[in-house]
């Protein structure tokens, strides 16, 4: 089975998702094609093992991202079984490229084995799908669920010419310094408690917040005695929160905070006293100061991004 | 977060569509605007205005009313409207009795056409809040001795008086109001700027807290003389009222139950004590089991006195059993949810003591648990126990 | 102005998801709902009306239950009320093509629909089905309006949001809108329950549900979660960090 994927890509390169789409084709002992919209990244991307060719798109319409456009460029190089990452403008683009050549698409792939048998998450993660492919289809896979490929390699690179109608147009840009997401909206939250000191110590909880676009919220303690706002209070009398992600810095665990958060999917807790009842309902804990563990964290947390 | 409602028996399955959704409305509000605000209502010890107006687009406002602007549902529906915000709390369903049973019903039943016209779609709406005045210091479960007055003065009545434990009186624009004209019983609309006429908060309760209740009092009060109700004379006025307002309870008390039902259980689930949640132990699961069974079948009768209700074969009787024992269980319930909580179940950060609290008052407004045994003791033997005297 | 919203009934986000026999349980979902980014593309949908004087049409593809998500819609103010059975439908393509079918049926100006449904968490639909009618789409909006013979939009963007200018016949999907949904009341639920909802088959709209290329092996709850694992020092930030990666797949 050949793939074609189309590159994800981050700025002027690659991103490192497009390394592991290469590796999932690799890892069915498939060699790709891979497509580089507006020519980004391609001289990179022939270097990764287990691509065959590289295809070189360059045209107008990739000067502003329309899906429509810039799935009509790219769908004549496509072959039958297209992987793109699960990211939004990656799900739309293959979402267009699918209709236009009337064949399914399944999205947001985990695993992917011989066969084609590929399983993803439905009902936000409480099923596992497990389903088969005979024939063409778009796959979409998550990021950071494949192993990446490594690059070894040279493949030649095709540079075409290709355009389409763009049917959109940006009128205006609109600037605004990120705002921080309400804990009950945000898929990774980082909440501090008692254990933080004082209220200013919490600039560092939000500063990892910004690097990983996470909300910052709060035990009742620290909003009662600290006077936090009482919209980033999480527990019984909070707000109830079922994240992907939640870290809890400083805080000991009381009931009554372990009722607003423990549904979440994933739980990190940080603090410096190991019998604190937090560590009963964590998937990961670490104890140590929040002095200690929190320049660690943010930085393990900036290289990710980076 | 939606709700799921304890609902062992199906019986929801039982409403008809319009009911579900009336109820989901209802429910989803009461999850959004009212639990999250509930206590710091109660702390300030205010009715916040906001919920006035929301019950008022909602158009839950004389929920079974037909007619002048109101919503026209079912009597089923209505009990499932004080259900759902009793959840929420005691003060809100009252609020919603009071307009809805007490003050709306009255006039939409015994009031002259003009009346209805003018007063429902704007009590409907919310726009206007209305009381009920008929307990008095000295007259609560004997109501029929009440001393207020009315006196025809040719061009207009005067009232005197006084009336107490009036929920809304201080924030409504109307009262109904019950007195004597001439030794017989009968209905006066009073309006909030009729001379000799105040309503003085009552102050330091330690239940219902975010209701208002107050006094109505009636000095030389002056009212226009087609502000009687002409449509009825005697006990029966207010009894009718009151048949619907308790009828209402029975399904309200059921919320305040289930509220404190699912704080016990989640409660119990999650905490540890001798390394296992206290869920796993016999004495809590006998406890949860006991409350629901008796919120379980406490909703069979809520259910099956709305379809009486609809069908129009009830007798007041049938209301009594339902207020009495809806009430008691709630209030039990409640205690020993309160028990479960251990030492957390008195912090505000649970609903416990909130309902504990507003279910005593339940359990004496609109006819006490007594005077209701009293009620079915005269259906079952024949003979009245109210009173020594025949 | 004709403004077709797509929308599609889920288990609601809280409710339990059990599996028997290698398959989700339908019968046992507690609470079935609209999905929630679908519920803003709803409220959207009912501003451009009452904005532009137009016609909203709610077009679910879904089994007989679903019926009463349309009914739900109703009553906040929907005009018409389209059910598609999902009969025979097996991929995305199926309930694109049906779903076109139906937006074309009922000359729709404009399509909204959420940016995904909570089920499936796809995002296929909306796009796919601007391919099928050859139009203009823009996902990830939080609002839309119309002036002028063009609807304009806004995105994100690298720098944080962006207005977007579109016209002609353009599929919009929703993600979290900025305007606050509408509840509603009962006036409008008694309304809703005397609306007819159109029944409609694949059949009726001449569409072909030719035989799938995936077939559906199993679903299985999620695999169990480790252990909770704990370590002891600040020195452990980093292996904590790659373990967030690669074992949990949260970051």
């Amino acid at each position: 089975m050949d793939f074609t994927i189309i590159a994800e890509t981050n700025g002027d390169s690659l991103h490192p998702t497009t390394y592991q789409l290469i590796g999932a084709a690799a890892s069915l002992g498939s060699n790709s094609t891979v497509i580089c919209p507006n020519g980004v990244g391609s001289s990179e991307a022939s270097k990764i093992n287990g691509v065959e060719k590289v295809i070189s798109v360059t045209g107008d319409c990739f000067n502003i991202f329309d899906g429509g456009a810039w799935a009509s460029a790219l769908s004549s190089m496509c072959g039958e079984m297209i992987l793109i990452s699960a990211s939004p403008n990656g799900r739309e683009i293959g979402s267009r490229i699918a209709a236009k050549k009337g064949i399914p698409i399944i999205q947001d792939v985990v695993s992917m084995t011989e066969g084609i048998t590929v399983s993803r998450p439905i009902y936000s993660g409480k099923a596992m799908e497990s389903l088969t492919i005979s024939g063409g289809a778009v796959v979409t896979l998550r990021p950071n669920a494949f192993d990446a490929a490594l690059a070894e390699n040279d493949a030649p690179i095709n540079v075409v010419n290709q355009s389409a109608d763009v049917r959109i147009a940006i009128q205006e840009a609109i600037n605004k310094a990120s705002e921080r997401l309400d804990v009950t909206e945000a898929d990774i939250i980082i909440s501090g408690g008692r254990g933080m000191g004082t209220i200013e110590n919490f600039s560092h909880l939000e500063e990892i917040a910004d690097t990983v676009g996470a909300a910052v919220g709060a035990s009742r303690a620290v909003v009662d005695e600290w006077g936090m706002p009482h919209r980033m209070q999480v527990g019984q009398t909070g707000k109830t929160v079922t994240p992907s992600l939640y870290i809890a810095v400083g805080i000991s665990g009381a009931i009554q905070h372990l009722a607003g958060m423990r549904s979440s999917k994933y739980i990190l807790a940080i603090n410096k006293d190991p019998d604190a009842p937090i560590f009963g309902v964590a998937d990961y804990g670490i104890v140590a100061t929040w002095e200690d563990a929190i320049p660690a964290l943010k930085s393990a947390l900036s290289d990710l991004q980076s | 977060m939606a709700y799921e409602a304890l609902d062992f028996y199906d019986v929801d399955s039982l409403l008809t569509e319009e009911e579900r959704m009336v109820r989901d409305m209802v429910r989803d509000w009461v999850d959004e605007e009212v639990i999250p605000n509930i206590e710091i209502a109660c702390r300030d010890g205010v009715f916040p205005d906001e919920w006035r107006v929301a019950l008022g687009e909602m158009g839950v406002l004389g929920a079974p009313l037909k007619g002048y602007d109101c919503p026209g549902l079912s009597y089923t529906a209505y009990g499932v409207i004080c259900r759902e915000l009793e959840r929420g709390d005691s003060g809100l369903r009252s609020f919603a009795s009071v307009q809805g049973s007490l003050a709306m019903y009255p006039i939409w039943d015994f009031g002259s056409e003009e009346q209805k016209n003018y007063y429902l779609p704007k009590m409907a709406s919310g726009e206007w809040i209305g009381c009920f005045g008929l307990t008095e210091p000295d007259y609560g479960s004997n109501p029929g001795d009440m001393i207020t007055k009315a006196e025809d003065m040719g061009d207009h009545y005067l009232l005197n008086g006084a009336k107490m434990w009036i929920t809304n009186g201080s924030i409504a624009e109307l009262a109904v109001v019950w007195a004597k004209l001439d030794g017989v019983i009968r209905g006066f609309i009073v309006e909030k700027n009729d001379p000799g006429f105040s309503a003085p908060e009552m102050k330091g309760k330690h239940s219902l807290k975010a209701s208002v209740t107050s006094e109505l009092v009636f000095q030389d009060c002056k009212i226009p003389k087609d502000r009687m109700l002409p449509g009825v004379k005697g006990l029966r006025g207010p009894f009718s009222c009151l048949n619907n307002a308790r009828y209402g309870i029975s399904w309200g008390a059921l919320g305040s139950a289930q509220a404190c039902f699912d704080s016990a259980k989640d409660y119990a689930m999650s905490r540890i004590q001798f390394n296992h949640p206290i869920a796993s132990y016999q004495l809590v699961q006998n406890k949860l089991s006991w409350m629901l069974r008796e919120i379980t079948k406490g909703q069979l009768l809520a259910y099956h006195l709305g379809q009486k209700k609809d069908a129009g074969n009830w007798i007041p009787e049938h209301i009594s059993l339902a207020k009495m024992n809806n009430v008691d269980i709630a209030l039990e319930i409640a205690r020993v949810a309160r028990d479960i909580h251990g030492a957390n179940g008195i912090l505000d950060e649970y609903p416990i003591m909130r309902h504990m609290a507003n279910l005593e008052s339940v359990k004496t407004y609109e006819g006490t648990h007594d005077i209701h045994n009293l009620i079915i003791g005269r259906h079952i033997t024949g003979i009245q126990a109210f009173t020594r005297e025949a | 102005m004709n403004i077709a919203v797509l929308l599609k009934q889920v288990p609601d986000t809280t409710a339990k998801i059990t599996i028997s026999d290698g398959k989700v349980d339908e019968n046992s979902v507690s609470k079935w709902s609209m999905s929630p980014y679908d519920e803003y593309a709803l409220e959207s949908g009912l501003q451009l009306k009452e904005a532009t004087g137009g016609n909203l049409i709610a077009i679910t593809c879904g089994p007989e239950r679903a019926k009463k998500m349309l009914t739900d819609a109703a009553a906040v103010g929907a005009d018409t009320l389209v059910h598609i059975s999902d009969d025979g439908v097996s991929d995305s393509t199926h309930v694109q093509k049906l779903l076109t079918a139906a937006v074309k049926k009922f000359d729709s100006h404009v399509v909204l629909c959420g940016k995904q449904a909570a089920d499936t968490n796809g995002g296929s639909t909306g796009p796919g089905v601007a391919e099928l009618l050859d139009a203009a789409c823009v996902t990830l909006v939080s609002e839309v309006n119309f002036s002028e013979g063009n609807f304009t939009t806004i995105r994100p963007s690298n720098s944080g949001t962006e207005k977007v200018i579109v016209n002609g016949l353009s599929v919009f999907a929703f993600d979290k809108g900025s305007s606050e949904l509408r509840r509603p009341n009962v006036r409008g639920i008694m309304m809703a329950k005397k609306k007819p909802v159109e029944s409609i088959t694949s059949g009726d709209l001449g569409v072909n549900l030719d035989p799938s290329n995936v077939k559906m092996n199993s679903q299985n709850p999620p695999p169990e979660k480790p252990a909770g694992q704990k370590f002891e020092g600040a020195e452990y930030v980093n292996e904590v960090v790659s373990k967030l990666r690669n074992e949990a797949n949260v970051i």
